[in-house]
């Protein structure tokens, strides 16, 4: 994936989501966000912004209108080109989608194991990122024994592992005291600073509050640009 | 890391996490391939016999009295009009008194006080290779037994028909042992295996989502099925082989088993059956990847 500063990482064309019977999550939303841009997206429980998320890695399909990552329209995307896009799209998802049964450190290691990484760069992004996120101590805790606070940065902790050239981040302070939130949120920019594209769902404005970065309104499946971001 | 590793160890991974149901899986493969193999032994074995039987066959047309030497042609003309045979012999009443005193052995002092043309003389009549089919040799035996001045014919008929509805019997169970062989195999698997995709459906679903391709999610299945055709075959024919041995121990000395010579698979049956084990293993696992790990 591009990592140009120019470029444009992510288009949606007029893009509207339908769920069955009558839900009408998206409605014609367009938005072009360029490479190594950070957006927050913050609107009410329900307005969309997960549906606006789970679009971007082809979790969902649009039910009308394009949505391209770095020039490619992934409704085209099959097989390989599809897992390829996605080892280089890091989410963390709003039900944290861990293996309860599996270590934390596995847990983490998971992204990084289908990109066929070596194991001792694995074992030491691992120790890395727990060290980062002040969780070293869980390194062999089952998921499933942790709090959802801890659940969430495990959960953040392998989105990032791969370092992706897209971030897609959802509620990523929903369960985490204000230190931890500190904490998280250094660790998200640091990853913006090295040149990732991020996007983070969010209705918690104290982690946007005191930014100068893009932030959009998703209300009644619409989005309206708030702000206006300052390209680093 | 390297995709074989990363498969590998995932592989690894699925007997860890449902050793007991991959143990009954592979116990249950073995068990197939051992009756099936046990049975199709049994019947390779009969044949071989068959055809020892085939080979050692004759018949014996017993006639009222000795054949003047003219006579002697006209039956063997009125037998090769039959058909044509390996061998036709002629037997006197004092030939065949030196033979049965001769079979005797340290007991033939039994014949002093008999008189040596008690025994009827005989044709001995072996048949072409090409005419040793039951019924055409039943059908030859009739056409020998309507010959002028014949008191019977005799070819073990008792004992050969016996033999012959045995090994179809044999047949028609290794047909049906290779059906269960079949059913068992692909079932086996493919129900372990949907288990697991079942049992694993959060696992494969987030593993989809952090970008692994479908032969990173596919391959241990399929290595799954191969190891279990694998392995199932190699315990199957190894607890054959075994009980092949203890058997030839056990019942080795003087007796039947001792009449034939048993043999057990020659290298490129035991490669065939392998390879049969994991093709159907493989079967198994590949339907159920299909219907279950839709991509």
């Amino acid at each position: 994936m591009s990592n140009q500063p120019n470029s444009t990482m992510v288009e949606l064309i007029k893009v509207s989501k339908h769920y069955h019977p009558n839900i009408q999550a998206l409605t014609d939303v367009s938005i072009s966000i360029r490479s190594g841009e950070m957006v927050f997206i913050t609107g009410r429980s329900g307005a969309g912004k997960t549906t606006f998320l789970k679009l971007l890695c082809k979790m969902e399909l649009p039910t009308r209108g394009m949505v391209e990552i770095d020039g490619i329209d992934i409704r085209r995307l099959r097989g390989k080109g599809l897992a390829i896009l996605r080892q280089n799209i890091g989410v963390a998802y709003q039900d944290f989608k861990l293996l309860t049964d599996r270590t934390v450190a596995e847990n983490i290691a998971v992204s990084m194991e289908v990109s066929y990484r070596k194991p001792n760069q694995i074992r030491k992004r691992v120790k890395t990122l727990l060290e980062e996120l002040d969780l070293t101590d869980k390194h062999n805790s089952m998921t499933g024994d942790l709090s959802r606070g801890e659940q969430q940065r495990v959960a953040l902790a392998r989105a990032v592992a791969n370092s992706p050239s897209l971030i897609l981040v959802d509620e990523p302070t929903g369960n985490l005291d204000s230190a931890t939130t500190e904490r998280v949120m250094t660790m998200i920019k640091n990853l913006h600073q090295a040149g990732a594209t991020v996007l983070i769902a969010t209705h918690d404005h104290t982690i946007y509050r005191n930014t100068d970065d893009r932030l959009l309104e998703l209300r009644g499946g619409q989005m309206y640009q708030l702000r206006d971001g300052v390209m680093q | 890391m390297s995709f074989i590793f990363a498969v590998l160890r995932q592989v690894y991974r699925n007997f860890r996490q449902t050793w007991l149901s991959q143990f009954m899986t592979l116990l249950t493969v073995s068990l197939s391939v051992f009756i099936f193999a046990f049975f199709y032994l049994v019947y390779n074995n009969m044949l071989t016999i068959g055809d020892k039987l085939g080979y050692d066959l004759r018949l014996i047309v017993y006639l009222e009295d000795e054949p003047i030497p003219e006579l002697q042609e006209q039956l063997k003309r009125k037998i090769l009009a039959f058909d044509e045979v390996e061998d036709i012999r002629f037997v006197s009443r004092a030939e065949a008194f030196e033979r049965f005193r001769s079979q005797l052995g340290d007991d033939q002092d039994v014949l002093e006080d008999m008189p040596k043309d008690f025994l009827p003389p005989s044709i001995e009549v072996v048949p072409l290779k090409s005419l040793r089919s039951l019924n055409q040799v039943k059908l030859f035996s009739e056409y020998l037994s309507k010959l002028p001045g014949t008191i019977k014919v005799q070819y073990g008929q008792d004992w050969i028909e016996r033999f012959y509805y045995f090994t179809r019997l044999v047949s028609i169970i290794v047909v049906l042992s290779a059906g269960l062989l079949i059913l068992t195999s692909v079932f086996m698997v493919s129900y372990k295996i949907r288990l697991t995709i079942i049992g694993r459906r959060e696992e494969l679903e987030l593993l989809r989502l952090v970008g692994a391709t479908n032969n990173y999610i596919r391959t241990p299945f399929f290595i799954e099925g191969v190891l279990h055709g694998l392995l199932g075959s190699s315990i199957g024919l190894a607890a054959l082989f075994g009980l092949f041995t203890w058997i030839k121990m056990k019942f080795s000395g003087p007796g039947i088993l001792n009449i034939f010579e048993f043999s057990f698979f020659q290298p490129p049956a035991i490669i065939v059956l392998a390879i049969i084990s994991i093709l159907l293993c493989t079967m198994g696992s590949y339907t159920s990847m299909r219907k279950y790990l839709k991509k």
